[in-house]
């Protein structure tokens, strides 16, 4: 339209030239079956014409004609100002007619860009009653707006796309100390979804609304009026958005001091909502958000991306506060799985918001995801070193009675238990970090066959784990005063360990060398127990007494009566003590059975003691070999009487 | 003023001299001249932050007005300044050991304490600077409108729609910081429409909120609460510098929460703790007086923020509604120029909003990074400290 300028009418040429066009026009408009789109075109290039020659709108019938048509479209704003009803509820026929006015004045008054108005009245009036036309209809037309979007916004169910096949929640909120083998079930990893962002667009506003919303937005945005759409539009997606956050997602917002003082119980499920917070908003919502902007203002890039980060900012920082103050917290060893999680879905979404935040409005929120995984994943990282930390300084002054399996060795290997499933990504978070303090765990590089899990990072920090775990139990078994005791402690807790890793994943990473080394470890125990408490019971029935050499002084019948009292003496601690594995215990016993009553009956057998020195013949020594290791305060007297 | 420039001169210097300290057992003197070089800096640093007096008019380049943007990032850049000097002196190359001993073990974790208060009102601020944001925008449409010529009904109604609803936003958050709402909705059905669920409005504060119920006065209140200047021998000692570093968290944090729309500031203290002959702190209090003072007048007439250019916008935006109420068609050129110098200046502001706001909510979020990692890093400290003496089980 600038172009008009260029011309100068008081050429003669150029006067000639725009006579001849208009004569043109008025044998063109003469055509009786003209549609009336193409009349109209006629019609505007007549009036541009008109105003060209400058003098002629102010008499001639152009100028009739202008004002005729400006006339109209007031009229029609003028009416809809009038009415209640919104243009768009009313019918198809009334928008057309709406937006066709709007045009139309648009025209105009884009057709008097090149006329100095100081020196033409008449445009000047003109174009103040068609800017004036204008507002009014740009009112409206945001009002229109607003009334569209907030009566056809939807939304989905959460439900609607259910992310809960990614992996069953790992729970993980036992304390330190007390815990129950059943309490952590080692959840199986399902195949995650693989997901594909384009699968996850829904309508966010009903799609027959879609058009109209388009239409809005160009008519705006054509009359400049583009700050005033921008306002109504994202204020608009910004409720819609939050309604859904609040009300149907029901989050909720938290203070970073919040979230550093809340409970443990509170936290963790206040992070398995964030999860599942940020899968649904940033894969599904958020992703639709950017989706139904495109469609709306496609044509107009920046005011598109514009619009999308400013409705999407604060939910975005919202969930990225939210995992700061996650990162940011104390690392105490339950939360490494909370952290894993966090760090997965975040990882897994990176992606996603990367394209979301593609333009330079939102990029400095698209870093600080990133600098958010990397925290995350430090996190994670310490408080996995915190595990082992927490293993070196777990110390107590009293000994565990009866020689059980500790907690802490329940802990430890049902937590690395669980952390198997989180495999990829702790191999992936401790490749990035030097491993300079887990090389002296790597054994056996002779084995063949063995599995490269063995020597992943992962497995070499299991390994380094384990191996702490082991100093500690020695540490704590040196408490105990009996040397009987202590082999079974570690008897029964390395057992433990050895039963757990072969009777999970954990297998493949610690490799078939090492649970024969530690199966070797716990018979070693067991061994050792027998040594340290039978030997001296059983001197007394030695024949060849290179046990003891007074005792070979001593009658037969007096031995006997030793050997009941040293039995009985056993037999009282011992039906204490307790192991917990069934087999174990069997085992043991059986073989202790073996050592003890061949001994017990060859001595009688050869010495043929008769039977009124004998308290307990060989079927009663049996049977009260069945008590050993029982973890019971049964006295003698009452398991006599069974 | 990029922050890197001042680490690059006195951390070197601090750190080797740091490690020479440490080479030479118990150097007490060079400690002191460090906490001394500190204290100056600190005090340099905020001299420049305050306005230049009317007494000796200054002929270098105008200075940016107090409370103005470009104001405020000064100060932030100042902070973050002093912190890396103040971690400079009390972390690099220290026994960690010293950081656990009295009476640095209660301070250290009441500064880590404010520093998480600080982080949360950084967010506020991050929100706050939205609606300021969003003020602008309501601006430029007025701007825009006034500025084609000639204008003629159309223009003068546009603009007065967005400056009404500036001025109506501005005040509306000022009454009610916790409820500040954008009032994008214009017109009546508009309104009618977005209105209709009660809840919306609530919603769309919440949007902006740090959480429920929380108030930026209040966390001022605390992060002040337990901030005692040291007495005695400890005056001397490495007390002095988380004195020092705490009182300009504090003062930042607050001349922030005065000066930028954020939730709850209603009752905000306009008390300093710190005592007055302390030298470093001359600046700092100056400022604080200055801005405690308009703080007070702003509760009192209830005007819009102290942030310069949001005051400019209320100034300006009253009087560009004055004349759109008077203004008849067709305009009367005299009356048009008259408004034009308003309009200029408003566009300028809002030129420099448009350059100001959205690197100062960039460096907000530096600053929010830095309080982490600074904290993170005193964190490891005491751990490591920690570990030795304390078993967690």
């Amino acid at each position: 339209m600038a172009g008009y300028q260029s011309v100068n009418p008081n050429h003669e040429g150029d006067q000639h030239l725009i006579a001849a066009a208009h004569h043109i026009l008025k044998l063109l408009g003469a055509i009786r079956n003209l549609s009336d789109d193409t009349r109209k075109l006629l019609a505007d290039l007549d009036i541009h014409l008109s105003i060209m020659t400058g003098n002629t709108i102010n008499n001639g019938g152009e100028a009739i004609e202008v004002e005729k048509r400006l006339k109209c479209a007031e009229r029609m704003v003028l009416r809809w100002q009038a009415n209640q009803s919104m243009i768009w509820d009313t019918g198809p026929g009334e928008v057309s007619e709406f937006l066709g006015a709007i045009d139309e004045v648009q025209t105009l008054i884009d057709s008097f860009s090149g006329v100095s108005v100081n020196e033409n009245g008449r445009v000047r009036e003109l174009l103040y009653r068609a800017n004036n036309i204008v507002q009014m209809a740009m009112l409206r037309l945001q009002e229109e707006l607003i009334h569209i979007l907030v009566h056809h916004k939807l939304y989905f169910e959460p439900e609607y796309v259910s992310f809960h096949s990614c992996r069953a929640d790992v729970i993980y909120d036992e304390s330190f100390v007390s815990l129950e083998d059943e309490s952590v079930e080692a959840s199986q990893r399902v195949s995650n979804t693989g997901s594909v962002s384009g699968e996850y667009i829904v309508d966010l506003i009903h799609p027959q609304v879609v058009p109209d919303l388009k239409a809005i937005a160009n008519a705006m945005i054509a009359a400049n009026y583009d700050q005033e759409f921008c306002a109504a539009f994202i204020g608009a997606r910004q409720d819609a958005l939050n309604e859904y956050f609040f009300v149907i997602l029901e989050l909720e917002k938290f203070s970073i001091d919040d979230v550093l003082k809340m409970k443990w119980s509170t936290l963790s499920s206040e992070i398995k909502k964030w999860n599942w917070a940020m899968k649904i908003i940033i894969r599904v919502y958020l992703t639709s958000e950017k989706q139904l902007c495109n469609k709306i203002l496609g044509r107009f890039d920046t005011v598109c991306s514009l619009c999308f980060v400013e409705i999407a900012k604060a939910t975005f920082l919202c969930l990225l506060n939210f995992g700061e103050a996650v990162a940011m917290g104390s690392t105490q060893p339950e939360k490494l799985f909370c952290l894993l999680d966090m760090y997965e879905v975040l990882d897994d979404l990176l992606l996603e918001i990367d394209s979301l935040l593609f333009e330079e409005a939102g990029s400095y929120i698209r870093i600080e995801f990133h600098e958010l995984l990397r925290k995350l994943g430090h996190s994670a990282r310490q408080a996995f070193q915190e595990l082992q930390k927490a293993i070196a300084a777990d110390s107590s002054m009293k000994p565990l009675p009866r020689g059980g399996i500790h907690p802490l060795t329940r802990y430890v290997m049902n937590y690395i238990k669980t952390l198997t499933i989180y495999d990829d990504t702790l191999n992936l978070l401790f490749e990035d970090q030097n491993m300079e303090d887990t090389h002296s765990i790597v054994e056996s590089e002779t084995e063949q066959d063995i599995s490269p899990i063995t020597f992943c990072p992962l497995a070499c920090h299991l390994r380094s784990i384990t191996s702490a775990l082991e100093c500690s139990l020695v540490v704590k078994s040196r408490l105990y005063r009996e040397d009987s005791l202590r082999h079974i402690f570690l008897m029964n807790n390395i057992h433990y360990v050895v039963q757990k890793i072969k009777g999970s994943d954990l297998r493949i990473f610690f490799g078939d060398e090492w649970i024969r080394k530690h199966i070797g470890k716990f018979q070693q125990h067991a061994t050792s127990y027998q040594r340290a408490t039978w030997c001296s019971v059983l001197s007394f029935l030695r024949d060849d007494g290179h046990c003891s050499n007074s005792v070979l002084k001593t009658s037969y019948k007096e031995r006997c009566r030793e050997f009941t009292n040293a039995f009985e003496d056993v037999y009282k601690i011992q039906i204490q003590w307790c192991i917990t594995d069934p087999q174990l215990k069997e085992d043991l016993r059986i073989s202790t059975s073996l050592k003890v009553i061949h001994a017990y009956r060859t001595f009688i057998g050869r010495n043929r003691i008769s039977d009124k020195h004998i308290k307990y013949t060989v079927d009663d020594l049996e049977k009260l070999l069945l008590d050993f290791f029982e973890g019971t305060w049964r006295t003698l007297r009452n398991s006599r009487r069974r | 003023m990029p922050a890197t420039d001042y680490q690059g001169s006195f951390l070197g210097r601090i750190s080797i001299r740091r490690n020479q300290v440490m080479s030479m057992e118990g150097n007490h003197e060079q400690e002191l001249e460090d906490l001394e070089l500190f204290q100056k800096h600190v005090a340099d640093r905020f001299a420049e932050l305050a306005p230049p007096s009317p007494s000796q008019p200054s002929d270098d380049i105008p200075s940016d007005p107090i409370l103005s943007i470009a104001w405020i990032r000064k100060l932030l850049d100042v902070f973050l300044c002093c912190d890396a000097e103040f971690k400079a002196i009390l972390i690099m190359g220290r026994d960690p050991s010293q950081i656990s001993k009295p009476p640095l073990d209660r301070l250290i974790p009441e500064m880590l304490d404010r520093d998480v208060k600080a982080l949360d009102i950084c967010n506020a601020i991050t929100n706050g600077i939205e609606a300021v944001r969003h003020y602008q925008k309501l601006a430029e449409i007025a701007v825009s409108a006034l500025e084609q010529r000639p204008f003629g009904d159309g223009q003068v109604k546009r603009a007065r729609k967005a400056l009404t609803s500036l001025i109506t936003a501005m005040a509306c958050e000022d009454k009610d910081g916790a409820n500040y709402t954008r009032t994008w909705s214009f017109g009546r059905r508009g309104a009618a429409a977005a209105g209709n669920n009660k809840s919306t409005g609530q919603l769309r504060s919440l949007s902006w909120s740090v959480s429920k119920n929380w108030s930026a006065a209040k966390q001022i209140h605390a992060m002040s609460a337990n901030l005692v200047a040291p007495r005695g021998t400890e005056a001397s000692g490495l007390a002095l510098p988380v004195y020092i570093m705490s009182t300009i968290l504090l003062f930042v944090m607050w001349t922030m929460v005065a000066t930028i729309p954020c939730q709850e500031r209603s009752g905000l203290a306009t008390h300093f703790p710190v005592p007055k002959q302390l030298v470093w702190a001359q600046s700092i209090i100056g400022l604080h007086e200055k801005i405690a003072e308009e703080w007070k007048k702003k509760e009192k007439k209830g005007s819009a923020g102290l942030l310069e250019e949001m005051q400019k916008l209320d100034k300006l935006g009253q009087s560009l509604i004055e004349f759109t109420d008077s203004f008849q068609f067709p305009a009367e050129d005299e009356r048009a120029e008259e408004v034009s110098a308003h309009l200029a200046e408003l566009g300028e502001t809002c030129r420099r909003m448009e350059e100001g706001l959205v690197p100062l909510q960039v460096q907000i979020r530096e600053v929010f990074h830095r309080i982490v990692r600074s904290r993170a890093e005193f964190l490891d400290v005491l751990d490591l400290n920690g570990k030795s003496s304390a078993l967690a089980m």
